[in-house]
């Protein structure tokens, strides 16, 4: 066990830095504000850092690592010269205030990933400023919120969202303002159009969907139920986290969404970074689009006395929309996550619905083999799908409830038996909807092989006693961690003497 | 055709044990009048040399800071990111994993988070931080919704909160974007002439949820008077203060002058400007706003054998539990950018943050000093002290001074009437650790040039 805090060396920093321009006498501090006591950080050497966090990493799983089948997170390779292309000081080391002739080049970039963004989603504008999914989110039920207010319909002050929807689209829309009716599922967990003809009314702000749905299945009355709610006055919000299934192959703006965002930590592989960041552009219909966050990236064809080496046709500049909801992030957004994805797109270009048809042909694919393999090892009926549909698309949940009742074992343990077979486990527990839910997404980077592997284990796992999978994981770091202990001991920082 | 698909080419292996003969039948359920018609209009799909060479051309096309002499900054800062960040955080087992939500195989990425918390709890003078959120500007806007969902229910001014006139902007449209939902009112606190906050305008702010302030301000002055403002607003309204985080290395915590929430644009520690983004928003708060505060918190606790692990904990306030009664969305944050301001927090100690603290205000207060000596400008705080920045009043506009400058190879700063339109003349000039005594005098020499020639232009 390492820690940062154990080491306290000598005064004097292992880590040297120029002089200050001027000595500490002749640097002026209010008397008041002079730093009594300084903070407690380590005194290390570069050697002891690098050590640690390195440490560290050996503790941590990554796709790198391993498959990480991460329901709803498309936890997909991420290339690594887009992180050599992040590194490039023409993007690493620019002020977002830099006047416009001194960042052509990005907003190149910026330029050609709002129209492939807007292309491939079937919507008039995108803005690229929301840095996550969930504030891309928050962004758009604010330009629809204003849409509305513009229109003098004030009294629309309700979001619909189904149940099985991810938990950011009604914290999101409450962001807002807005208040949430919470539609249940229909057989097969397809959305109850008749449900949503009961609840839509002149109160209808917006309906946040994501197609497909959670359960990772196709909703084959989308345009009827975008019918719905534009008849009640409503806006079709489209949650793009699982873009990742039908890019190049199913059209948002043809389905009746008025409004998306994508997650570019998603479908167009920014390394999510244990967590962020990402990044949530959004795109709108024209309608919506004098109401989008600002600035936005416009282009012209030069003229005489531009000088850009950026592009031979083009001039960038930024425009700011009319009726502007303002800003949700300082700057512009997370441009490093921008100019990842759009080395990632640059790869595919034209091709790119076939990143969406590999997602698919492997889930359905490792879907098929689970199914197959838990049969002919006899516990076929141990193990349940999440829909009655046929055919899903990036991912698929499975219910473990048959398992549960009949053994004891958990969801959560067999995700703990995954760990110990060398796997990410899928997201368990959601959706809601499905009881003992896995939420399998292998995505489009994993080999045959890496899949026909996963399904044996995964059986394998399945077939595990019950002492066996209550005690795992035990090849891991640490075994199984009581979170249970640590709500009820808050120990949220190491405790200085 | 993409070499980023394992099974391009054996796709008949795959649909044959599906018994399917092509891709087309899995998106059979797909409605012919929703698809997408045709070939996506895009260009033709590249080799990593080729996209490489694309991305060479285009980003140099740009004007890096590093390659540049610049005084630019008005929230965001030149810094140096020692090069062990920049590699230990291309570890895979960081850069590709998720949200920690299974511990046993994510210990790496928690424990460091949970130092991170330590780092900037320490720094900030406050016993309890968050793993960060996307952003200063959203950490000062979460931080005031946070403070109505603490205070609202005593408050004598419900729903109501006090931010200073100064913030920029576009900080100033987050913070209303966040916060209008909730029908919180954001009214503004004066200056005075010297830049500095007007404690005889915080009376009004007693009994409301919340007050927002910044140490440096925006001006780049460091304000004395915001030690008194605890004792002025009581222990029912919130102090929010928000930081230039290197600065903590030479300025009072403001944990240690009565501030609830302290909150900051972490960037300066770990991370290049990146043209504004990934950036993460650090955020430190006492015990009282534990339950309320947003993002997510790691936690030491053991494992089944009774071992030290660690594990995200208080979920309960998060949106994936606690859905639309959350308080916040929020769900990806900031997690590596963070980790690299922690790797860069570890390596500086506090000795080290000291030296950086002193390194800033240093070239701030040369730069200050060298122009004071031009009677060409005038520098309106001039009694202040300044970290960072100062404002240089101009015979002409702040942005002729730019384009002239431009042409000398010089960012000159930033043009304050981007932010207060009636200041046309107002140049807020940015000095960090990174500039040089040589670029300082070619600042003051290219400004005496151009202050000058516009003086006689005025005149004659």
């Amino acid at each position: 066990m390492s820690h940062l805090f154990d080491s306290h060396g000598a005064a004097g920093s292992g880590w040297s830095q120029p002089e200050p321009l001027l000595p500490e006498s002749r640097i002026s501090l209010p008397a008041n504000l002079i730093r009594r006591k300084m903070p407690q950080w380590p005194r290390i050497s570069e050697s002891e850092v690098v050590r640690h966090f390195t440490w560290l990493s050996t503790r941590n799983f990554g796709i790198d690592t391993g498959f990480y089948p991460l329901g709803s997170c498309t936890m997909k390779h991420n290339p690594r010269v887009n992180e050599t292309i992040a590194d490039i000081s023409g993007i690493a080391e620019i002020h977002p205030m830099q006047p416009e002739h001194h960042i052509q080049g990005m907003m190149a970039i910026f330029s050609e990933m709002q129209k492939m963004l807007s292309i491939c989603a079937g919507m008039d504008e995108v803005t690229l400023q929301p840095v996550a999914g969930a504030q891309g989110e928050f962004a758009a039920m604010r330009c629809i919120q204003e849409y509305h207010r513009a229109n003098g319909d004030e009294m629309r002050d309700k979001v619909i969202v189904p149940d099985s929807a991810h938990g950011t689209n009604p914290a999101s829309a409450v962001m807002a303002g807005y208040q949430i009716v919470e539609i249940p599922s229909g057989p097969g967990g397809f959305l109850d159009l008749e449900v949503l003809r009961s609840v839509v009314g002149d109160d209808t702000a917006a309906m946040m969907i994501t197609n497909p749905n959670t359960l990772g299945i196709f909703e084959p009355e989308i345009t009827e139920a975008a019918e719905i709610v534009h008849a009640a006055g409503g806006q079709m919000y489209y949650d793009g986290a699982n873009f990742n299934a039908i890019l190049g192959k199913a059209n948002p703006g043809l389905m009746g969404f008025d409004a998306v965002h994508y997650n570019l930590h998603k479908t167009f592989a920014q390394p999510h970074g244990g967590g962020g960041p990402g990044s949530g552009p959004i795109g709108v219909k024209s309608h919506l689009a004098e109401f989008l966050p600002g600035p936005i990236v416009k282009r012209r064809p030069l003229v005489e006395g531009d000088i850009t080496e950026a592009s031979d046709e083009w001039w960038f500049s930024w425009y700011e929309p009319k009726n502007s909801i303002g800003k949700v992030h300082q700057w512009h957004g997370n441009a490093g996550a921008v100019i990842r994805s759009w080395a990632f797109y640059r790869r595919y270009g034209r091709t790119l619905k076939q990143m969406s048809e590999h997602a698919v042909l492997n889930s359905n694919y490792l879907r098929h083999r689970i199914h197959q393999l838990a049969s002919e090892a006899g516990i076929g009926s141990m193990i349940v799908d999440g829909s009655s549909a046929k055919f899903v698309k990036h991912e698929f949940t499975l219910s473990l409830s048959p398992l549960k009742e009949a053994t004891g074992i958990s969801a959560l343990d067999i995700a703990k038996g995954l760990l110990d077979q060398g796997y990410m486990a899928p997201t368990i527990y959601f959706p809601l909807v499905v009881p003992e839910c896995m939420m399998v997404e292998p995505t489009e980077t994993e080999s045959i092989e890496t899949l026909d592997k996963f399904a044996e284990n995964f059986v394998k796992v399945l077939q595990e006693s019950p002492e066996v999978l209550h005690a795992a994981p035990v090849s891991t770091p640490v075994g199984r961690v009581d979170e249970v202990h640590a709500a009820r001991n808050l120990t949220l920082r190491h405790p200085m003497e | 055709m993409t070499d980023q698909l394992p099974n391009l080419g054996r796709e008949a292996e795959m649909l044959s044990a599906m018994n399917l003969n092509s891709i087309d039948e899995l998106f059979a359920d797909v409605p012919l009048e929703v698809r997408y018609k045709g070939e996506l209009p895009l260009p033709e799909p590249q080799s990593e040399e080729e996209l490489l060479r694309d991305a060479k051309r285009l980003l140099g096309a740009n004007r890096p800071l590093s390659e540049s002499i610049s005084f630019l900054g008005a929230g965001l800062y030149r810094n140096y990111v020692p090069a062990l960040v920049g590699q230990l955080i291309r570890r895979g087992e960081f850069l590709t994993a998720y949200t920690p939500y299974q511990p046993e195989v994510s210990q790496g990425m928690l424990q460091a988070m949970w130092e991170f918390q330590t780092l900037t709890s320490e720094l900030c003078g406050l016993p309890v931080a968050n793993m960060s959120l996307y952003d200063g500007s959203t950490a000062a806007a979460e931080a005031l919704t946070c403070a109505v969902r603490v205070h609202n229910r005593k408050a004598t001014q419900k729903d109501v909160v006090y931010v200073s006139e100064l913030i920029s902007p576009a900080k100033r449209s987050v913070i209303f974007n966040y916060t209008q939902g909730g029908g919180i009112e954001v009214r503004t606190l004066k200056h005075t002439s010297d830049g500095l906050l007007d404690l005889s305008s915080l009376s009004l702010a007693k009994g409301a949820c919340g007050v927002y302030v910044e140490q440096p301000n925006p001006l780049g002055l460091l304000d004395g008077g915001l030690t008194q403002i605890k004792q002025i607003i009581g222990e029912n309204t919130a102090l929010i203060v928000g930081v230039q985080p290197t600065s903590l290395g030479v300025v009072e915590a403001p944990g240690n002058y009565g501030a609830d929430i302290v909150v900051g644009e972490g960037q300066v520690f770990g991370t290049p400007m990146t043209a504004g983004g990934p950036l993460y928003g650090i955020f430190t708060c006492t015990e009282k706003y534990l339950r309320q505060m947003p993002g997510r918190i790691v936690g030491r606790t053991i494992d089944n054998k009774g071992a030290e692990a660690y594990c995200l904990t208080l979920s309960t306030r998060e949106q994936h539990i606690r859905r639309h009664r959350a308080t916040s969305n929020i769900c990806t944050n900031e997690t590596l950018i963070a980790l690299m301001g922690a790797m860069h927090m570890s390596l500086l100690g506090p000795d080290g943050l000291n030296r950086l603290a002193l390194r800033n205000m240093a070239s701030c207060q040369l730069t200050k000093q060298k122009i004071a000596e031009l009677t060409s400008v005038a520098i309106p705080h001039i009694h202040g002290h300044h970290y960072n920045e100062f404002v240089v009043e101009l015979p002409g506009s702040a942005a002729d001074c730019l384009s002239y400058l431009d042409t000398k190879g010089i960012i000159g700063g930033f043009d304050l009437s981007g932010w207060y339109p009636e200041r046309k003349n107002w140049l807020l000039i940015t000095a960090t650790d990174q500039n040089t005594s040589a670029e300082v005098e070619l600042l003051v020499a290219h400004l005496a040039a151009w202050s000058s020639a516009k003086i006689q232009g005025l005149s004659a």
